[in-house]
């Protein structure tokens, strides 16, 4: 039988495709690079997913796994071929536990739908990625995905408890567990963050966060992007530690507001969105905290959500931002580089110097507590050596965060995209460390092959050992 | 070299509006209900930008992914990148349409376009329809349940076509109401209803007799010859009204996206009723009522999506003395879609399931909704002891057992 009478076999003929079209919408996600499928998979159980997977090594196909496709750095592309097995059907959320705020959660949830149904218990799934309408739990996992607020909650890896997960060999095993710090080694910590090259997650013990008592969400409007930079570190260094503080640059306001008409100040030439997360006794104090700060770096307006819809509005436009980049362009790039919040006042002046050298209209949207940032390059692909004027200047940027003292990915995950960059911040011992773990995982290569390690990571391993047989290391 | 072949192919500026962020995919139903990126949005672009591109052609599959779109343009209420989904999907149906033609899909397009648009046929049609509802228990199942959503069209009020009514003082403007295709023959009270409350509302009401169907059922099904023809004809038919207002949501959306079909679109304001009487409302034009028994409101997609019409048939049925019950905060469709629940019956009928679902639980039994479309999906789905009614209607009928 060929695999794909098999996986038919094993599945279901109405969730198997490698129909031209299918093949096509399959082989991409939200970003610009794109693979090419051999066939699609659509599972709905784990005995499926392990059927999948057994096949996939016997025949020795890659296996690429597939949430809502809304990743940036091609950790879903099928880049080197082989099966795309979406779990966007695995969406079952049980066991909600409300006293011990715990839930399991199938790969294929939606981020928000988690949220919305723990709602009736006054608990949510914290990290919130910008595409939380979209993007699913595992995504979330496999990329240790961030989100505005993350600054106070930290990223997937701070809440998820434990993994139910499909190995390269069709063996299944949970890692982690209920406990807050499980004995042994935290092999849950390694799959998070992983992005499918260690094992296909099919279930996972999402730890759940209290709605906070009180919230306010603040927009401060500056003159200058380095003002609102500058205001950044400011507030954390007077002792406050929002639950959220992210920035947007004119281009985004603009492009923001002709969509949402939501009273961004779209004449200023950044805006912060702070968010406090506190107790009702302590909000108004907060709030002054970093009104004062705001205003002392050149803030030139200073508004308070007045209630759930004007704050549900604020957050709306922040993470839609990066779809109204269509309005300028029909492509963009991006690296989430991160950089120590006491440097983003030059590293921001040197992303936009970037830019306007390479002559590319950038914009910026991102994490700014977190020193997380996301210069956006909007672009036409069709322009000819446009695409490759957009990753010297894109990778110039990196350069540029990582000397100093900046890591290539906050949260949107290391994927094809990076790949070739990791070199830039880990040693050859580092990856060779790295590749041996994945040797451990999946000694065959055949979970999302050639993704987050660069080719020649592991010393004397890829392509045949130069060394003679016999030889003692 | 691209794979259209008509004059309203999606094109590529469109196209380009696109930057595949994904964030339509929870929004699309027919994604939640499969999970399959080819029953999305940004699939359906995808497949459209590979025709333009010359890299797939107009097949089989992608004629079925476009016919799996209910065309409820949820997703493009939510994008942020402004890509006219509606219009690309017109745009890539009229293609199927010229590309792929079969016998059936033809005589259908040529009902949409030919048959709905005139009058006496429509009649006809109507006339049959009532002999076989009074035989409702005679007929077989499947047959008999494709009339449950209808209203019994033996209590339908007279035509409204050429009518005209004088408010009491100065007119504040001239509005030409669209009679539509069925909706004077199935929906007639709707119009009655609207008309008086115009008129109650200070506006000179006509209802031109030279107009025809709006052509949205046509052009949803890439019959875009028809649909071109029908928009001329209405842009001559309301010359010289102020405001051209329909009381069905997909009418007045499609109303508003003429420019598609004739250059310049129509001459004149176009608005769906429920937009025109909650002005009125807030004007004081028209009073507001006391009261507050619970119905459920549900937002029809060509309002609530297509439009953005959301908080306008609310303030009509809280003027009327009622409290809105919410039952989707997603605006997910109910499975109408114009004739998808015909074609479709599968998807059409697990939507209406579960925004039948929704309603029950709330425990009410009078559920508000501006679409004939929805109306009928809805009382399909809930049975004989809901009453499914037009925000209009139910005002109009405070306001008269107010007056008495």
């Amino acid at each position: 039988m060929t695999l794909f009478d098999e996986l038919v076999a094993v599945t279901d003929p109405e969730r198997v495709t490698d129909r031209p079209f299918d093949l096509h919408l399959h082989s991409a996600d939200a970003g610009l690079r794109t693979g090419e499928a051999t066939v699609v998979v659509f599972a709905e159980t784990t005995e499926e997913v392990c059927d999948v997977v057994r096949l996939a090594a016997r025949h020795g196909v890659p296996l690429v796994a597939r949430g809502a496709g809304t990743g940036l750095a091609a950790g879903a592309v099928p880049t080197e071929g082989g099966i795309v097995l979406t779990l966007t059907r695995m969406n079952t959320i049980s066991d909600i536990d409300p006293v011990n705020r715990t839930a399991w959660v199938g790969p294929g949830v939606i981020n928000l739908d988690l949220s919305r149904a723990t709602a009736p218990f006054d608990l949510h799934f914290a990290p919130d990625p910008s595409s939380q309408q979209a993007c699913t739990i595992g995504g979330n996992i496999a990329n240790n995905s961030g989100g505005p607020h993350c600054l106070s909650e930290g990223s997937t890896v701070n809440h998820i408890l434990a993994i139910e997960m499909v190995m390269a060999d069709g063996e299944v095993v949970i890692l982690g567990g209920a406990a807050p710090d499980p004995i042994g080694l935290d092999l849950r910590g390694v799959v998070v963050g992983s992005e499918g090259t260690l094992g296909i997650v099919i279930r996972a013990l999402v730890k759940l966060t209290p709605d906070p008592p009180e919230v306010r969400t603040m927009l401060c409007a500056f003159p200058t992007v380095e003002g609102a930079a500058a205001a950044v570190s400011g507030i954390i260094a007077a002792g406050v530690v929002p639950a959220a503080l992210e920035m947007m640059d004119q281009g985004m306001l603009v492009a923001v507001e002709n969509w949402l008409h939501a009273g961004f100040p779209t004449e200023s030439a950044a805006a912060l969105i702070a968010e406090v997360h506190c107790a009702p006794e302590a909000a108004d104090a907060e709030v002054d905290v970093i009104r004062e700060v705001a205003e002392q770096e050149g803030a030139t307006e200073v508004r308070v959500a007045r209630d759930e819809a004007e704050r549900a509005l604020i957050w709306k436009g922040r993470k839609s931002a990066f779809g109204a980049i269509a309005q300028t362009a029909p492509n963009y790039y991006l690296h989430d580089t991160v950089v120590p919040r006491t440097r983003l006042v030059e590293t921001i002046s040197e992303m936009y110097r970037i830019a306007d050298d390479a002559d590319l209209t950038m914009m910026n949207v991102f994490h700014a507590g977190d020193g997380n940032l996301h210069p956006l390059i909007a672009f036409d692909a069709t322009e000819p050596g446009m695409a490759d004027k957009v990753h010297a200047a894109a990778d110039e940027m990196v350069a540029a965060c990582v000397a100093r003292g900046g890591v290539l990915s906050g949260e949107h995950g290391i994927g094809a995209e990076k790949r070739d960059l990791m070199g830039t911040v880990f040693t050859e011992l580092d990856l060779d460390a790295q590749a041996r773990l994945k040797h451990v995982f999946d000694p065959d290569r055949v979970l999302n092959p050639r993704k987050i390690l660069p080719a020649g990571s592991r010393c004397f391993d890829y392509g045949g050992s130069p060394l003679p047989e016999g030889t003692w290391i | 070299m691209t794979g259209w072949v008509t004059d309203v192919h999606p094109t590529r500026e469109e196209l380009d509006a696109c930057v595949h962020c994904g964030l339509c995919l929870p929004h699309c139903p027919t994604f939640r209900l499969t999970g399959n990126e080819a029953a999305s949005p940004r699939g359906r672009i995808t497949a459209m930008r590979a025709v333009n591109d010359g890299v797939l052609s107009v097949d089989e599959d992608f004629e079925e992914m476009l016919g799996f779109c209910l065309g409820c343009r949820a997703c493009e209420a939510v994008c942020p990148g402004l890509v006219p989904y509606g219009r690309l999907f017109e745009g890539a149906r009229a293609e199927i349409a010229a590309q792929r033609p079969t016998l059936v899909s033809s005589l259908r397009r040529r009902v949409l376009g030919r048959v709905l648009p005139t009058r006496r046929l429509v009649e006809t049609g109507s006339g049959v329809v009532r002999i076989l509802q009074k035989m409702r228990r005679l007929l077989p199942g499947a047959v008999g349940a494709r009339l449950d959503g209808l209203r019994d069209l033996s209590d339908n009020p007279p035509s409204s076509l050429g009518r005209v009514a004088e408010p009491e003082g100065k007119p504040v403007a001239t509005v030409g109401l669209l009679a539509g295709c069925v909706m004077d023959s199935w929906f007639g009270a709707v119009h009655h209803a609207s008309i008086d409350l115009l008129r109650r509302a200070g506006y000179r009401v006509i209802v031109p007799r030279g107009q025809t169907c709006c052509g949205a059922l046509a052009a949803h099904d890439g019959a875009a010859a028809d649909a071109k023809r029908l928009a001329e004809v209405n842009r001559s038919a309301f010359a010289g009204v102020d405001i051209v207002v329909a009381d069905a949501a997909g009418c007045s959306a499609h109303l508003a996206d003429y420019r598609h079909w004739v250059d310049g679109g129509i001459d004149a304001e176009t608005k769906d009723i429920t937009v025109v009487i909650a002005e009125a409302i807030a004007d004081g034009r028209l009073p507001t009522l006391e009261g507050d028994d619970p119905v459920v409101y549900q937002d029809p997609c060509h309002l609530r999506h297509a439009q953005r019409v959301t908080e306008e048939p609310r303030t009509i049925v809280r003027a009327s003395g009622h409290r809105v019950t919410e039952i989707d905060p997603d605006g997910i469709c109910c499975g109408a879609a114009g004739i998808y629940s015909v074609l479709r019956p599968r998807a059409a009928g697990e939507l209406g399931t579960r925004k039948a679902d929704q309603v029950r639980a709330t425990g009410l039994t009078t559920v508000v909704s501006a679409n004939p479309g929805c109306e009928m999906q809805l009382r399909t789905h809930l049975g004989d002891s809901y009453r499914v009614i037009h925000p209009v209607e139910l005002y109009r009928e405070r306001l008269l057992a107010e007056s008495v």
